[in-house]
């Protein structure tokens, strides 16, 4: 197997709060291996968007508490701040949700997208420019040169999120974190965006970790996935895999709660019952355990480690370690 | 005359009449600009279309933002009075209806909105919320009122005792449940849905959708569901409507749709929805619009996709293509559909 | 107040159904309410405020058991009297007690704050929502008329009104509100302009519900916690208003006591007697610092931006 590109381990995240701490992100371990697209995936609140702040470190006013992101052998939660800036849009870029508000908009799109060469590089401004409007060409945005003049509002939703991946791309970084990249988007235009990132990741082999709550896009976009709920990783494995035989009840109920575009017949939907936990007040042992229709008595006062069942998958369920299986109406 | 308007309002719908028929209906919002303000243009967010909705059945309205689905949703029950065309619920003419008559139709209509955060009023009790269109209505009063808010929490599967609790102290999926109870409180014939599970957790989205289905049984409900997933639009309903830039491209049964769009816009729409299985998408062929919506303000002559249309030829641009049927109950606007 | 153990034990009823929202009633008011309790300094100032309400009120009481003189009693033997166990503040060049006026004058220099603030709260926010609320033409007329109330230079308005009418607390306060009024109904229509695109007021209307009760039971308790704020802040503003208007001789008249037109007549005498001056200013001072901090704390307790 290849050398991971970000090592994960074992990560906690906390923010402060009114209602005394939170776990936001509460030992999370992931490999990234190059040139690879790993899926997020997980539900508001999860901890799957501080899990990619913190690897950014950019988690305020969240604190890591503990554990450990290698990247290129060296520990970035070790990092001082300026030690991080060299990193951050250098070799690790991200995009963000709302591709309306992660543009300013008092600047060019061109000078914007230009900036990180400007800042990593120190590329001049006309060189910076020119880089810009190659890479916008190259993210689809039609008659670049021209439209480097733009002002954000000038864009659509879907031509700046393309501005933003430009951005992302200009230093050629190994690793681009999307974060909920298609969510402020029309369907088609997520289909666009979703394409562009298939061949940004071919084209430049960028390893790619994508967050998204939406399984039909980590099906059609990752090798990998990793399932969090309440700031845990529930499940992880090859996406085939884990949509093919679900070791985590979460993961097996949530699959079977979505409609389906390609469902031959009308069948009624199967919710998961109840509401994700609130991360202040936890439930004892699994926190998904108060919604889980397999659990055994053991899950509510232990909680599982991520470990091995089956070939490929990992999963934190004391019933399917200890062989069981999910099936059921 | 409003006395016997009211009535028809009131009676059982039991003809094989659409309940709902809009015929050519527009809605364009002024676009004003300068100093003065003077009217430069028009949205034209509903631009002429053309739908029946059946008593008791479901039509789904999908269509990317700024199509004119909500504004298509909200002209309907009369929350926008329309520009032009007209909308006829239960045979009667309600497009330009006023007062009294209008507080009628408000009895036989009811809408859920998308952001259960804002659809609330923050200030009031849960129970005050379900309560108003009782009292707007003056349905009932004192004990009795206070039964059916009761009736109604339990009806939408929330605790009764959260009656005298405020909005922000529930999840988003339990005000969504609060939302429904309200537009229940009128005995409504007719619900809007608009975009009602969007803002909603994944794993919350199938208990509304769940409950909505429940409810439309057991009350016997006409659903108008706007929503943008088509995946949730085409398990909810028995007909689609899809919409583009102000205009319905294609209407057709749920299944029919998804097996055989005509509308090569309705094509590529089904192509861009994810499907939660690696293997299926893994083969799919994908057949990605280029492009994005053009502006509703100076919507393309003739066909209004055939800017980001694949098929599009120059009779596109010159004619507008009409609603054509394809067998008995599907319709496309296309020149040149797809087999 | 009910613990947060209580929505456990609820039974859960059909299918479906979530559990959570895990906290007791709680009215945005009572929050609010809480938020300003713990506020201490805050509180304080409140009180104070409320203390000096009281003692204006009662002032006749105090005349009678207190200082036993009444504001204008006249003793030409006790004049420039130093504070002390007789007159508790001294007396002025007339031999008139100064605590005695003082707490007269605090009737009507709260009396005109408080119903300056009344009338302006209520034109303004009857215009601000009706501007608001219904927009067009009514909106364009309405807020050009403000702009046009909020253009006259108010000093030369104060003039002219204490010229032509003869200001007492009432005719005082009416002065005043009619400028005052403006800037309340620009808060309340922009308060109002936001309130109205949220989704609920659409969800009432598709109800039934006329605009009468939108407006009343919808907008005007969503707008409500920017006018207790501006209520707050706006006493302290207007009592330095109403002292300022009678220091320049335009409000209310001696021999009716009132803190700014003991200024008045103290300037002529600081020489003779600092106290004069010292006393009516510093409660001025302290009163118009408590009204701004409980101004403050008002605020920061209700913020409508803290809460959705």
């Amino acid at each position: 197997m290849t050398q991971p590109l970000l090592e994960v381990r074992d990560l906690h995240t906390v923010f402060s709060t009114k209602e005394g701490t939170v776990k936001a992100v509460d030992g999370v371990s992931f490999d990234l291996t190059p040139g690879e697209t790993l899926g997020i995936v997980g539900e508001s609140g999860c901890g799957k968007s501080v899990t990619a702040l913190s690897v950014m470190r950019l988690q305020r006013p969240g604190k890591i508490v503990s554990g450990k992101v290698m990247f290129k052998g060296q520990d970035l939660t070790k990092l001082s701040e300026y030690e991080m800036r060299e990193i951050r849009g250098r070799e690790i870029a991200m995009i963000f949700q709302d591709p309306m508000t992660s543009l300013n908009p008092v600047f060019q799109v061109g000078w914007q997208v230009g900036e990180p060469t400007r800042l990593h590089h120190g590329w001049g401004a006309k060189k910076a420019l020119a880089s810009a409007v190659n890479m916008l060409s190259r993210v689809g945005i039609p008659s670049a040169e021209s439209r480097a003049n733009d002002y954000p509002h000038q864009f659509s939703g879907g031509m700046r999120q393309r501005a933003m991946i430009a951005m992302g791309l200009t230093t050629t970084p190994q690793v681009l974190i999307a974060d909920e990249p298609t969510t402020a988007l029309d369907v088609t235009i997520q289909a666009q965006i979703l394409d562009l990132l298939r061949h940004v990741n071919r084209e430049f082999g960028t390893a790619t970790i994508l967050i998204t709550h939406n399984l039909g896009v980590v099906a059609g976009m990752c090798e990998r996935i990793i399932v969090m709920y309440a700031g845990k990783v529930v499940e992880s494995g090859p996406t085939k895999d884990v949509f093919a035989h679900p070791t985590h009840p979460y993961t097996w109920s949530l699959l079977r709660s979505i409609p389906r575009l390609d469902a031959e017949k009308h069948e009624p939907l199967k919710p998961i019952e109840g509401v994700p936990p609130n991360l202040a007040d936890l439930p004892t042992g699994c926190a998904f355990h108060p919604r889980c229709v397999f659990r055994v008595d053991r899950c509510t006062r232990d909680v599982p480690a991520l470990l091995r069942v089956g070939e490929s998958q990992l999963a934190a369920c004391w019933v399917t370690q200890a062989g069981g299986e999910l099936t059921g109406a | 005359m409003h006395e016997t308007s009211v009535k028809a309002l009131s009676r059982a719908w039991t003809t094989n009449e659409p309940l709902v028929s809009i015929s050519d209906l527009r809605v364009w919002f002024p676009v004003a600009s300068g100093v003065m303000q003077r009217t430069i243009g028009h949205v034209h967010a509903v631009d002429g279309v053309d739908l029946e909705i059946k008593a008791g059945e479901t039509l789904g309205l999908v269509g990317e933002s700024g199509c004119g689905k909500s504004t298509l949703g909200r002209a309907v029950t009369r929350l926008l009075e329309p520009t032009g065309g007209t909308v006829r619920f239960k045979g009667e003419d309600i497009t330009h209806i006023r007062g009294g008559h209008l507080r009628a139709l408000r009895r036989e209509m009811a809408m859920i909105f998308q952001d259960p955060y804002a659809s609330l009023d923050p200030r009031q009790t849960v129970g005050d919320i379900i309560g108003e269109p009782i009292d707007v209505h003056r349905l009932a009063k004192g004990k009795e009122r206070q039964d059916r808010i009761r009736e109604l929490l339990r009806v939408v599967g929330m605790n009764p005792r959260y009656a005298d609790r405020y909005p922000h102290e529930f999840s988003g999926g339990q005000r969504q449940r609060i939302g429904i109870a309200r537009a229940l409180a009128v005995e409504p014939t007719f619900i809007v849905c608009d975009e009602p599970i969007s803002a909603l957790d994944v794993s919350i989205q199938a208990q509304i959708i769940n409950l909505l289905e429940n409810l439309q049984s057991k009350f016997k409900l006409t659903y108008l569901f706007i929503a943008h997933d088509l995946s949730v639009v085409k398990h909810i309903s028995n007909r689609i409507a899809v919409m583009y830039l102000g205009k319905v491209m294609e209407v057709a049964p749920a299944s029919q749709l998804y097996r055989r769009p005509r509308h090569p816009y309705t094509g590529s729409l089904m192509s861009a929805i994810p499907i939660p299985d690696p293997a299926i998408e893994l083969r799919r062929e994908r057949f990605i619009l280029q492009g994005d919506v053009a502006s509703p303000v100076n919507p393309p002559s003739g066909c209004r996709f055939r800017t980001r249309c694949p098929r599009a030829r120059e009779h596109c641009a010159e004619e507008t293509p009409p609603l054509e049927a394809f067998g008995s109950d599907q319709w496309a606007a296309c020149f040149y559909p797809l087999d | 107040m009910i613990g947060p153990s209580r929505v456990a034990e609820l039974d859960v009823p059909a299918a479906g159904v979530e559990t959570g929202a895990a906290r007791p009633a709680q009215s945005y008011w009572n929050e609010s309410w809480e938020r300003l309790r713990a506020n201490r300094v805050g509180m304080a100032a409140g009180l104070l405020i409320v203390v000096f309400a009281l003692i204006a009120l009662l002032a006749p009481l105090f005349s009678l058991v207190v200082t036993h003189v009444q504001p204008q009693t006249i003793n030409l033997d006790d004049t420039f009297f130093r504070p002390g166990l007789r007159h508790l503040l001294g007396t002025d060049e007339l031999g008139r007690d100064t605590l005695t006026r003082l707490i007269w004058g605090a009737r009507v220099s709260l009396g005109v704050a408080f119903l300056t603030v009344a009338m302006s709260l209520s034109v303004g926010t009857t215009v601000g929502m009706v501007a608001g609320y219904y927009g067009g033409w009514i909106d364009d007329v309405l807020m050009r008329f403000v702009d046009m109330v909020l253009a006259i230079p108010a000093i030369f308005l104060f003039i002219l009104m204490s010229i032509l009418f003869r200001p007492n607390a009432i005719t005082l306060a009416a002065i005043v509100a009619s400028v005052g009024w403006g800037s309340v109904a620009r808060l309340v229509r922009g308060e109002v302009l936001s309130v109205k695109q949220r989704d609920f007021i659409l969800a009432t209307r598709s109800i039934g519900a006329g605009d009468a009760r939108l407006m009343v039971r919808h907008l005007l308790p969503n707008v409500l916690p920017v006018l207790i704020v501006a209520a707050s802040l706006g006493v302290g503003q207007i009592i330095l208003i109403e002292a300022a208007l009678d220091f320049l001789g335009l409000g209310i008249q001696p021999p009716t006591p009132s803190w700014g037109n003991m200024l008045t007549n103290a300037q002529s005498y600081f020489f003779r007697s600092g106290f004069l001056v010292a006393f009516p200013g510093i409660t001025i001072f302290i009163t118009v610092l408590a009204s701004n901090i409980f101004g403050n704390a008002v605020r920061d307790a209700f913020d409508p931006r803290l809460k959705s």
